[in-house]
Formats: C-alpha cells, sequence, structure tokens
C-alpha cells in the first residue's frame, strides 16, 4: 500500500462526473504514488479519458476533489492546471501544424525565464528527442512518431512535476515506443511523478510500479501489475464474467 | 531570428518611410491621395491580421472599428472643437473599450459563429450610429469644418502604418505572437501548454482594432465628411480580409504586400474598366485563391524562397 500523504502526488477523491444521464466518472478514487510510474487503465467507455479531462482541467467534476500539493484542483482551468506543474500529452497528437518545431516549444508558457533561457531549453529538449534537424520545419511535416517526440519535449519545456501521458503508445512502433519509454523512466528517476492512461497492456504491466483499473466510471482494483494480472474483477471487466457452471 | 535581420528590416522600414515621407511634395493630388490610402489598407490589413492571423478568429466585422473611430473624430472635431489629433487617441480608447465590451463575449465563440457575430456586431455599430440621433446627426451624417488636411492626414497615415508595422513585426516575432499562433493552430493544446487562452484572444482582439480606429479617425478628417455607411462599409471588411490572405495572413510582411497589391489591383481595374472592375477584381481573388491558396508570403515560403516561421 501506499504510505503517509507525503508519498501521494495527487490525491483523487470521490471524482463524479455525468454528461446528461451519462455517469462517466461515478465516485472514482485513487491515489498516485510520487516519484512513480502509475497505470490507468480499463475497458473502453469506463471513464478512463474523463478521468483524466477532470484532473486536467479540461472538464469540471460535478463533485469530488483532486488535491495536489495540498491543493483542491479540481474545476481550476487547464492553463491553470499547468502551471501548478502538471503536464500532459494528448491520445491523438495535438501539436501545432502551421508553426515551427522549435516555435512549439517556445509557445509553452508559465516558464519565468527570460527568451534566451527558453530558446537554450528548447533547444536541449529538441536535442534529447532527436529533433534537432527538425528544427524549422512545420509540425505538420513531421510523421506521426516524430509529432508524438515533439508533443513529448513540448510537454517538459516547464520542467513539470506530475506527468499525464494520455496513450503514449497508440500509433507508435516499437522501436520509437521504447524511446518514449526510456524517457519516461529516466523522468521517474530523476523524481517526477508519471501517470500513463493506455490501452496496451504490455507498456502497462511492464512499466507501472502501481496500476489503477476503472470500469464503468470507478476505480475496480488497485495495485502492482502482478496482482492486477491475477484480479478477477479485472479480467472480469475486460472479458466479461466466465460462464456459471 | 539574427540580430542582423531584425536590423536589416528595419533600415527598410525607415527607407520606405523616407521615401513616403518625401513623396507628397512632387506627386499630384490623385497620386498622394492613392499613397494615402494604400497606406491605410496596409493598417487595416495589418490590424485585421492580429486577431484573425495571427490568432485565427477570422472576424468579418473588423469595420466597426474603423468607422468607430472616424465618427469619434469627426463628432469631437465638428461639434466639440477638438484639435484632430486629439481625436484620433480618444477614437483608439473609445474603440479599445467597445472591442473589450464586444470581444469578452464574442471571443468565445469559434470559427463561422464568430465571424458571423463580428458581422452582427458591425452592423450592430452602425445602426447604432445611424439612430442616436443626437450624438451622430444620424444618416444625415456629419461634416467637419473645411480645411485643407490632405497634406497633415497624409503624414499621419504614414506615421500611424509606421506604427502599426512595428508593432506587429514585434508582436509577430514574440512569444506573445508565437502563443497567438498557438491558439490559432489548437486552442485546447494551448490551454494544456498553460495558455490564457481568453486573456490572450481579448488582447489580441483589442489590439486589432485601436489602430483600425485611429486610420478612420485620419481618413475622416481627410474627407471632411462621414456617414453611416460609408465608415460602416462592410466591404472594407472585406478588403481587410483579402487584402491579409492575398499576402499572407498570420504574417507580417503578408498583409503589408497585400494591401498595396490588392489596392493596386482595384484602382487599376476601376479605372481601366470601369463598368466591368468588380468582375475583374472578382477573377483575380480566384486566381489568387487558386493558385496561391496560403498567400504570396505562403507560395514564396513553399518555395523556400523565405524561412518558415517567425521565431528561429
Amino acid at each position: 500500500m501506499v504510505g503517509g500523504a507525503d508519498d501521494i502526488r495527487l490525491d483523487v477523491r470521490e471524482l463524479h462526473k455525468a454528461f446528461g444521464g451519462v455517469r462517466a466518472v461515478d465516485g472514482c478514487s485513487f491515489a498516485v504514488p510520487r516519484g512513480k510510474i502509475s497505470g490507468l487503465i480499463g475497458p473502453n467507455g469506463s471513464g478512463k479519458t474523463t478521468t483524466f479531462n477532470l484532473l486536467t482541467g479540461v472538464v469540471t467534476p460535478d463533485t469530488g476533489q483532486v488535491l495536489y500539493r495540498g491543493e483542491d484542483i479540481a474545476g481550476l482551468k487547464p492553463f491553470q492546471v499547468f502551471r501548478r506543474g502538471i503536464t500532459r500529452t494528448f491520445q491523438v497528437t495535438r501539436i501545432f501544424r502551421e508553426m515551427t518545431v522549435f516555435e512549439n516549444m517556445l509557445s509553452v508558457t508559465g516558464l519565468d525565464v527570460p527568451d534566451r533561457a527558453a530558446r537554450a531549453r528548447a533547444d536541449e529538449l529538441l536535442a534529447l528527442v532527436n529533433l534537432t534537424h527538425l528544427r524549422t520545419e512545420y509540425g505538420g511535416r513531421l510523421s506521426y512518431g516524430q509529432q508524438k517526440l515533439l508533443e513529448f519535449a513540448r510537454a517538459l519545456m516547464t520542467d513539470p512535476d506530475l506527468i499525464l501521458l494520455d496513450e503514449p503508445a497508440a500509433g507508435v512502433n516499437r522501436t520509437l515506443l521504447q524511446h518514449l519509454l526510456d524517457h519516461i523512466h529516466r523522468l521517474q528517476e530523476s523524481g517526477k511523478t508519471i501517470l500513463i492512461v493506455e490501452h496496451d497492456m504490455n507498456v502497462i504491466m511492464n512499466h507501472c510500479e502501481r496500476i489503477f483499473v476503472m470500469d464503468y466510471g470507478v476505480k475496480i482494483a488497485e495495485g502492482p501489475p502482478a496482482e492486477i494480472r491475477r484480479d478477477e474483477r479485472v479480467i472480469e471487466a475486460y472479458f466479461g464474467r466466465r460462464r456459471q457452471r | 531570428m539574427a540580430r542582423h535581420e531584425h536590423l536589416r528590416n528595419l533600415i527598410l522600414l525607415g527607407l520606405l518611410a523616407l521615401v513616403l515621407a518625401a513623396a507628397p511634395n512632387q506627386l499630384s493630388v490623385y497620386v498622394r491621395s492613392f499613397l494615402l490610402f494604400t497606406m491605410m489598407y496596409v493598417v487595416l490589413a495589418l490590424s485585421w491580421n492580429i486577431i484573425s492571423g495571427f490568432t485565427g478568429y477570422t472576424s468579418f466585422g473588423h469595420v466597426a472599428f474603423y468607422g468607430i473611430g472616424a465618427y469619434a473624430c469627426a463628432i469631437l472635431v465638428a461639434d466639440y472643437r477638438w484639435h484632430w489629433l486629439a481625436s484620433l487617441g480618444a477614437g483608439a480608447v473609445v474603440s479599445a473599450v467597445v472591442a473589450v465590451a464586444i470581444g469578452y463575449p464574442v471571443l468565445r465563440l469559434k470559427g463561422p459563429y464568430f465571424a458571423i457575430a463580428m458581422l452582427g456586431a458591425a452592423e450592430g455599430t452602425r445602426v447604432v450610429a445611424t439612430v442616436w440621433d443626437s450624438l451622430t446627426h444620424g444618416g444625415l451624417g456629419i461634416s467637419l469644418p473645411s480645411a485643407d488636411t490632405s497634406t497633415p492626414t497624409y503624414y499621419a497615415m504614414l506615421a500611424l502604418m509606421v506604427l502599426t508595422i512595428v508593432v506587429c513585426y514585434v508582436v509577430g516575432h514574440s512569444r506573445f505572437g508565437i502563443r497567438l499562433n498557438a491558439i490559432r493552430e489548437d486552442e485546447g493544446a494551448a490551454e494544456a501548454l498553460g495558455i490564457d487562452a481568453t486573456r490572450y484572444k481579448l488582447a489580441a482582439f483589442v489590439l486589432s482594432a485601436v489602430f483600425p480606429a485611429v486610420a478612420g479617425g485620419i481618413q475622416a478628417y481627410k474627407v471632411l465628411y462621414i456617414d453611416p455607411p460609408g465608415v460602416f462599409f462592410v466591404q472594407i471588411t472585406i478588403a481587410m480580409a483579402l487584402m491579409s490572405m492575398l499576402g499572407g495572413k498570420g504574417t507580417v510582411i503578408g498583409p503589408i504586400v497585400g494591401a498595396a497589391v490588392l489596392y493596386t489591383a482595384q484602382e487599376l481595374t476601376w479605372v481601366n474598366f470601369p463598368s466591368a472592375h468588380l468582375i475583374a477584381y472578382g477573377l483575380f481573388i480566384i486566381v489568387i485563391a487558386r493558385f496561391m491558396p496560403r498567400g504570396l508570403v505562403g507560395f514564396a515560403i513553399d518555395r523556400g524562397w523565405v524561412r518558415k516561421g517567425m521565431v528561429h
């Protein structure tokens, strides 16, 4: 189990969100451990994406709390959430297509640094993800994998504390995925907290220390990969109930 | 962008300003007037470009700010005996206030909804100018005290144009400008990267409303008579958009080139084909839209003649 409050980076308490009659998130609670890689999984329609959107301010919860560094950030706007040190990537990359790679990097706000420092940081991160040679190319001209890397590098501009990744493996080839995962592990080693929403079971099982499983808008299970793999409720949620007798 | 490139561009602008400043004495009244209008359209196209090109909110109602500036000047000069230059400042302030009032609700709309709301806002402003008799003299319009204003207005327009170019250049090459671009490209992603889109959009909108107001004021003082259909003429908005698009919206040089080319083309077709000038003008626009969808500057960028991006 997770230890004291100091070990928790993001404490999600009883989140509720209904769209009309659909209760997308229906009393979901979980605590993201600090300095670790955690995973959020669940079948389609289980409320993962809505939860992600609730954490990042894209959607405002009906009730519930999201505690981050002792502050309830539920209901803040996305830019306010970001400025508190929480960054995210998107399921389908959302880079700025008609802007150069370098401009994509510099668009990020919340860096209280002079222009020169921001430029240096942008170049440093581009070098890290091997995009330096595409610095002056339009974002829209990049391959999908390169866009994914750009989005990832862009999300790190402010040296965030909590990184939320929405399906980092989607549409990415194995080599690139390995590359991304290496970066993710390096971030974790440097003390960052990472939460991944992912469909790819291998990614989740092999790289997350703690896994939260959602179904029908609530957390149905939580634990390390080995436990989750054997959890009856999880198997049921994914594959349906075993036929009786 | 390297410092020497900024310096080069500054020198080019200085030279252009010098040539234009020296010009009026040698030129006929017609050519001087032609230059004044060209400069005015450079101001209008650049202003429209701040909100619609940089930020991606296509406005079909920017003439409202031009008209407000024209009315501010005409009312203050004709009825309150203000100095015309002071009235230009007042027009800019009024326009900025109106821009906040219109922009705050309307900038929540996107795409065609924003465009149409702006069209409505401009028409609404025209109606107000028509019916508010006690202030605007209604449909009769306002005549300003006669004076020889062609030289001072020429220099005022030149100064305004230089100022607008400098401001747009600085905005375009700044992180503020990049963030406006980010909002244009993907507002949701921009907000996820810490950009307070509401504030940035409003700032861009107000900035884009100020210069047209001053241009409208200068124009009113030049022609010495304004009425609602004349200064709230929807075709002025269309011209701003077309010029900006023709040159390459979202760039700084694009709207300048676009305004110069399109206004010249308009004038030439008007002079040479008086009965068919709108047809010629329309054909010209169709050809441009078909072969250079991203404008002259976009065309040059695609061929590698101009570097991509504003910040390097």
